[in-house]
């Protein structure tokens, strides 16, 4: 008898079928996907992991471990990642909350960017709201340790820094989309939620000049100052003094009554003009904004009135220099590096306002004058140096400390050297040592 | 024989008509192949390079020069240093890849600190003294001509120069940094019109014009030129942030052919920049020895290709050639 055989066209379609159920058909095994016994699930691991029951007794629990999902988060036999987890630690969170970081973010947490969440949060459960691993601002405290130190130093406090739900009050934990350093909301429409800026004590205080619409943190402290009004610690003494007359035209307008320097000088005479009298003053100084691009007219936190601190205000504009005086800073060969480079005190050297020398350095000659204020052993005791010392590389020039060395770093360069060993350096002037 | 002969000729011809299908394709790919040379050459613009020809150190009478700030040259072989540091300019003549001896010396009361210089057609000199903020014109023997005064400046009437230049027909461009603005002034001074600065800017440096007319501007804290075509209201940008080329670009100028050449003081080295704002090469760089730069100023350029740039804190002027 002849064997019977299927025609193709079946065959083909019958493959296809049972292909199609197999990629369609609803994974059957979800429903117990690790093959558990009745009553196994979310049991099963507290059976080791002791300590979560006390977790689950929390006030605050994550909702997978309430219902018992631990595989929401953990892969219950093998995985790549550190504590059994499903994926990589800083990416696990967020694979569920994205809406924690919203791409329209105008400022985002660094923890939150680099997905540290656990900074924070007890991934499992905690007696604090959100999770979270401490209430209030002390969670925060923890690392803007700066903000504590001076929330409970200073003489006057900021209601909302220490009422309720401390700097929650004015921040968002994770994102911004309205302001930045994560501020809920554009000064000044934050601190008029609270601060009524029609009332007539409110107009008093600011002597009836129109700052509803102003910049309240050009003058007040957010974190609390020493000052009345926390008007920032270090302040100009024609706000302390209530003389806005002194800069500004009739209350009715905060329009100043001069532009850029012209307007200091007025009473700062004697150092614009000593300023003014040097060969090369800072260019800025004389712009339209002058003294202002580094100077906050009202009160700031640096001494100066500088608008930051002076590493910050140099690298607005001379980020490329500040960048190499940061690598400089974290290159392991740089123990001894420079302390104003350390420290970032480009003033230590270079003269803010003006100077006769080029790069507004301070002294004429940078080796004796400028470098051997601190380094005065090596200004007479080291490599040949000086005005009768000529650099072989070029006639018109002397051997000095920048000969060899770059003052505000030289990135990866050790000992601030303009090469990247001693070798490569000393063989630019003793070719005859070339190996 | 016959028969042998025709089979031989037969497979002459094949062979020729091969031979002779294979030069047409040859021919075909090598015309394919200079055309796109060609679209290559026109469209992507030719990369520069400077190739170093000399450095002048010191005046005739042996004066070294001390951090020279400014240079200005033109086609006449004529070639001024602002020698910054020393509170003068010196006029050279330069030939044939060399300094003629007979420098003048050029020392005047009303300018102790120049730091940009620009010539004329005519061949007058104008200073720009970074003390005083103060434009001096000098005759081109040196004399003292007067100041380059502002006049018939509509509101705000107050200025401050932070560089100026000069076009083929003498106007005088001024970057005004206490109102943002490019003034366009008469070769005697007279106010002809104002270009605005872009807003958001960071710190404006240097203006230049090319032979066209367009003007450009640098801001060196964002490294980004802007460029005003010939009467046009505004600046727009010209290329993007230049940043990752460049640290500190200080200073503009532009040669015959409307290529730009961006100074940048911190790196030590020159970008050349087409006419399209494309990116054409980065000459020099930061050093000591001839041929490196540190911490230069001011460039110029002649229509020989001759290229002066005033190596300040090198304190020299060195000249290049430039190769395409």
């Amino acid at each position: 008898m002849k064997p019977r055989t299927i025609p193709l066209q079946y065959k083909t379609f019958s493959l296809l079928s049972i292909m199609s159920l197999l990629v369609f058909a609803p994974p059957v095994y979800s429903q117990n996907e690790f093959k558990l016994k009745l009553g196994a699930k979310g049991q099963i691991c507290l059976d080791c992991h002791e300590t979560l029951k006390q977790t689950l007794k929390k006030r605050y629990v994550h909702p997978l471990l309430k219902k018992g999902e631990c595989t929401g988060c953990h892969e219950p036999h093998t995985s790549s990642h550190k504590s059994l987890l499903t994926t990589k630690d800083t990416k696990l969170c967020s694979s569920c909350h994205q809406e924690v970081l919203p791409e329209e973010a105008r400022s985002s947490h660094e923890v939150v960017l680099q997905g540290k969440c656990q900074t924070c949060h007890d991934s499992h459960g905690s007696n604090n709201k959100s999770i979270l691993l401490k209430s209030g601002s002390a969670l925060c405290f923890d690392c803007h340790k700066d903000i504590e130190k001076n929330v409970s130093e200073v003489r006057y406090s900021h209601k909302s820094v220490v009422q309720d739900k401390g700097c929650l009050n004015c921040h968002n934990p994770h994102a911004s989309v309205k302001s930045k350093a994560l501020l809920a909301n554009e000064v000044p429409s934050l601190c008029n939620t609270c601060h009524q800026t029609n009332k007539l004590s409110f107009q008093k205080q600011h002597m009836n000049y129109p700052v509803t619409t102003a910049n309240c943190i050009s003058c007040h402290n957010p974190h609390g100052s020493n000052n009345r009004g926390i008007v920032f610690d270090v302040a100009h003494a024609a706000v302390t003094k209530r003389k806005c007359k002194e800069c500004h035209q009739s209350p009715t307008s905060l329009k100043t009554k001069q532009q850029g320097t012209q307007l200091c000088r007025n009473c700062h005479r004697k150092m614009v003009e000593e300023t003014f009298d040097k060969n090369r003053v800072h260019w800025p100084l004389i712009d339209n904004v002058g003294c202002l691009h580094c100077h906050g007219p009202h009160a700031t936190k640096e001494k100066k009135l500088l608008k930051e601190s002076v590493i910050n205000v140099c690298g607005k504009c001379h980020s490329d220099t500040v960048e190499l005086q940061e690598l400089s800073k974290k290159n392991p060969n740089n123990e001894n590096l420079c302390e104003p480079v350390k420290t970032g005190n480009c003033i230590s050297c270079h003269s803010p306002h003006a100077a006769d020398q080029v790069l507004l350095i301070r002294q004429p000659s940078v080796s004796v004058d400028l470098c051997g204020r601190c380094h005065e052993w090596e200004s007479h005791s080291t490599h040949p140096i000086g005005d009768k010392v000529l650099d072989p590389r070029d006639k018109n020039l002397t051997v000095e400390c920048l000969s060899c060395h770059t003052a505000c770093g030289t990135g990866n360069n050790p000992a601030m050297m303009t090469f990247n060993t001693t070798y490569e350096l000393c063989i630019q002037c003793h070719p005859e040592r070339r190996r | 024989m016959s028969c042998a002969s025709n089979a031989i000729q037969n497979a002459e011809d094949d062979h020729m008509n091969k031979l002779s299908r294979k030069i047409k394709l040859l021919v075909f790919i090598s015309a394919v192949l200079i055309v796109e040379l060609f679209f290559l050459i026109s469209f992507a613009g030719a990369v520069v390079k400077f190739r170093y020809i000399t450095s002048l150190y010191r005046d005739d009478a042996g004066s070294a020069f001390q951090q020279p700030e400014g240079v200005a040259c033109n086609n006449e072989s004529a070639l001024i240093v602002a020698d910054t540091g020393n509170g003068r300019l010196l006029r050279f003549t330069f030939e044939e890849g060399s300094v003629r001896t007979g420098t003048v010396e050029i020392k005047v009361d009303q300018q102790s600190y120049p730091i940009k210089l620009e010539m004329n057609s005519k061949g007058e000199i104008f200073t720009f003294d970074r003390k005083h903020r103060r434009i001096t014109r000098l005759s081109p023997g040196g004399q003292f001509k007067g100041y380059f005064d502002l006049t018939g400046l509509p509101s705000p009437t107050s200025y401050v120069i932070r560089s100026f230049t000069l076009d083929m027909n003498d106007t005088v461009y001024v970057l005004d940094i206490l109102s943002q603005r490019v003034l366009v002034l008469s070769p005697e001074g007279k106010y002809i019109r104002q270009i605005q600065c872009p807003e958001n800017y960071g710190f404006f440096s240097d203006v230049a014009v090319d032979f066209k007319g367009t003007l450009f501007i640098v801001d060196s804290v964002k490294g980004v030129v802007y460029s005003a075509a010939n009467s046009a209201a505004s600046f727009t940008p010209f290329a993007e942030s230049l940043k990752e080329y460049v640290r500190f670009p200080a200073s503009l100028a532009t040669d015959r052919r409307g290529r730009i050449y961006l100074v940048d003081r911190n790196g030590g080295s020159i970008l050349i920049l087409g006419q399209d704002g494309s990116f054409l090469g980065r000459q020099s760089g930061l050093g000591w020895k001839e041929g490196r730069l540190n911490y230069p100023s001011q460039v110029c350029i002649n229509n020989k290709g001759e290229v002066f740039v005033a190596d300040t804190r090198n304190n020299r002027v060195q000249v290049f050639e430039m190769v395409e």
